[in-house]
């Protein structure tokens, strides 16, 4: 089954039967003009600026040469090899291990949220929208509040001084790693919990039924049952999580500032650093086609897992 | 309880009222902090008080002084509202003509559509900006610091993930309908007027919102293509932070007020169209 059906289950009861989609297309009548509109806007908006950015990572562009950019210097692969001596490796190092802390700590605990809102009881709706809250409030917000929150006077260490903990310093040093990662955590578990609360209702009520006539306890029949239904989704789930986490500028500027510390600097905090305030753009496009580079290889995993295409015609091509 | 329902029981009850209570803790913990302390007083937030000594509005009002946030609510609102028209209608065509027909490229454009929300947006912004800047010197026009620019910007976004929620949609609406209008003659136009837009509207409602709220959510790209008459709602917030820290008396208590203004329309939409936005989220993975 492919994924889509199952995040959308709501559509997929719609679905033409294969007999309804023989019928469908005439393929002598189809008014592709219908795309230009958005097709000339995306070619516009999407890929002049991204062929663009592959420019300027082999030209010396910066504040001097901006104003005439088609006049810049040619230096062919002298950013790569530049970016690599500014600190991209670690970057990179941080980026990833920061996204992959963030997606394992986020998995047991959207799974738990889906498992504890799936049977029905009296205010469950109250909880679902409850889960819903990190998720649906602006990860600027979010970092602002935490921001304040973790000043070395504010409210998480006063409420550790009670405790008789020093909480320290969260926002610099070394620290500030983690509490990137804490907060990430906070805010984005419940994308988890909606995948895999839409898994979770995609079992049928059937296999609830044959396990209850069997008799297993509940916990060999979450292990053995439940779970590996979860296991698809939730992967492809945790693909979608990690490039969210990696792409994640809002988090790590609003809570660190820019520069960000040398222990949250990720890549998106990297390239814009180095583009607008130290205003080397070259050097800047090549990280940030590193960091596509990065991107790549679990977003082709997404894509192939993915089933894109309902369209038979389509598929075909 | 019915036998059924017993069935399909996944965790036994004190495991369940545990997490249940754990889970909403964690989440409720801070958001209750966020909520007192812009109740509070600025003096009572910096003496680290969790429960106000004296509750009072005054944060919700002394903020609109303290810091520009309606110029910043307005700007958004308008970029934003552009943004979701203009997206949800062109990606509600595009989608249209991806799902009902086959032609060269189709898949490729799918492909596309999906793996650009994933491009990280610096990657993006920084050729936007070259285009930008030098438009004043090629072209004449200045384009940094404008709200035109900045929805151009944010369209780059919300097009594509605009159009995917579209092709989520449509391709799981039945064709009867059009196939039927166009036995009668109806031209693609008519159909697509008449027939796919009224029946798909809350799809594209939710595309449109998506489109918002990608925008809204932003800072990236506003922090780097407004000035201060232009800067949106989440720049202001974010530079009002920012200039707080090492003062003499951080106003903690009005960036929390300000904090809450800047997530009540996303929450407020979010309450209006909980059940269809929710099988969004699900969808692209766009927050």
């Amino acid at each position: 089954m492919g994924v889509n059906s199952t995040l959308t289950p709501e559509v997929r009861t719609a679905k033409p039967t294969p007999q309804r989609r023989r019928r469908g297309v005439t393929e002598r009548q189809r008014p592709l003009w219908l795309l230009t509109p958005g097709g000339v806007l995306m070619v516009l908006v999407i890929l002049i600026p991204l062929v663009l950015a592959l420019w300027i990572s082999a030209i010396d562009l910066d504040q001097y040469t901006l104003r005439r950019w088609i006049e810049a210097p040619f230096i062919g692969l002298d950013n790569y090899v530049e970016s690599v001596g500014s600190g991209l490796l670690h970057s990179v190092w941080i980026s990833v291990s920061f996204a992959v802390l963030a997606t394992v700590a986020t998995v047991p605990i959207g799974i738990a949220a889906a498992l504890v809102t799936q049977n029905p009881y009296r205010g469950r709706a109250i909880v679902r929208a409850v889960f819903l809250i990190p998720y649906v409030l602006p990860s600027f917000v979010v970092a602002t509040v935490w921001r304040t929150m973790l000043q070395p006077d504010g409210i998480v260490n006063a409420t550790l001084a009670k405790a008789g903990v020093d909480g320290g310093l969260w926002l610099s040093g070394p620290k500030s790693y983690w509490t990137l990662v804490l907060v990430e955590i906070w805010a984005a578990w419940p994308f988890i919990y909606l995948m895999a609360l839409a898994a979770l209702q995609s079992v049928d009520i059937e296999v609830h039924e044959a396990s209850a006539v069997d008799g297993v306890t509940w916990w060999s029949k979450l292990r053995r049952v439940i779970l590996p239904y979860l296991r698809g989704p939730v992967l492809l789930a945790c693909l979608l999580a990690t490039l969210n986490h990696i792409n994640n500028f809002t988090l790590p500027f609003v809570l660190f500032g820019a520069p960000a510390p040398d222990d949250v600097n990720v890549m998106p905090m990297l390239v814009y650093v180095t583009s607008f305030q130290s205003l080397r753009f070259g050097l800047s496009a090549a990280m940030a086609v590193v960091s596509l580079i990065l991107i790549a290889i679990p977003l082709f995993a997404y894509l192939r897992a993915v089933r894109l295409d309902v369209h038979e015609e389509g598929a075909r091509r | 309880m019915t036998a059924s329902a017993e069935a399909q029981r996944l965790l036994p009850r004190p495991l369940l009222i545990t997490l249940t209570v754990l889970l909403c803790a964690m989440v409720l913990a801070p958001i209750l902090y966020i909520v007192l302390a812009s109740l509070n007083t600025d003096v009572g937030v910096a003496g680290g008080e969790f429960w106000p000594s004296t509750f009072s509005g005054e944060s919700y009002t002394q903020i609109w002084t303290t810091a520009d946030l309606s110029t910043g609510i307005v700007n958004s609102l308008v970029v934003c509202a552009l943004t979701a028209v203009a997206s949800a209608l062109l990606g509600t065509t595009t989608a249209y003509v991806l799902v009902r027909y086959a032609f060269f490229g189709r898949l490729t454009i799918l492909r596309g559509l999906v793996g650009l929300q994933s491009i990280p947006g610096t990657l993006m912004l920084l050729p936007v900006f070259v285009l930008f800047s030098s438009a004043g010197n090629y072209l004449g026009l200045t384009v940094i610091g404008t709200r035109w620019g900045l929805f151009v910007a944010y369209l780059t976004f919300a097009l594509p993930f605009s159009t995917w929620v579209m092709v989520t949609y449509l391709r799981g609406m039945p064709r009867e309908l059009e196939e039927a209008a166009r036995t009668e003659g109806a031209s693609t136009l008519v159909i697509l007027w008449r027939i796919v837009f009224p029946l798909s509207l809350p799809a594209i409602v939710v595309s449109g919102i998506f489109a918002f709220l990608l925008g809204w959510n932003d800072v990236l790209f506003a922090s780097v293509l407004t000035r201060p008459e232009t800067q949106t709602a989440a720049v202001a917030l974010q530079i009002f932070g920012s200039t707080q820290e090492g003062g003499a008396l951080p106003v903690y208590s009005q960036m929390m007020a300000a904090s809450l203004i800047c997530a009540a329309p996303v929450v407020l939409l979010y309450l209006a169209f909980q059940r269809y936005l929710v099988g969004g989220l699900t969808a692209g993975g766009v927050k």
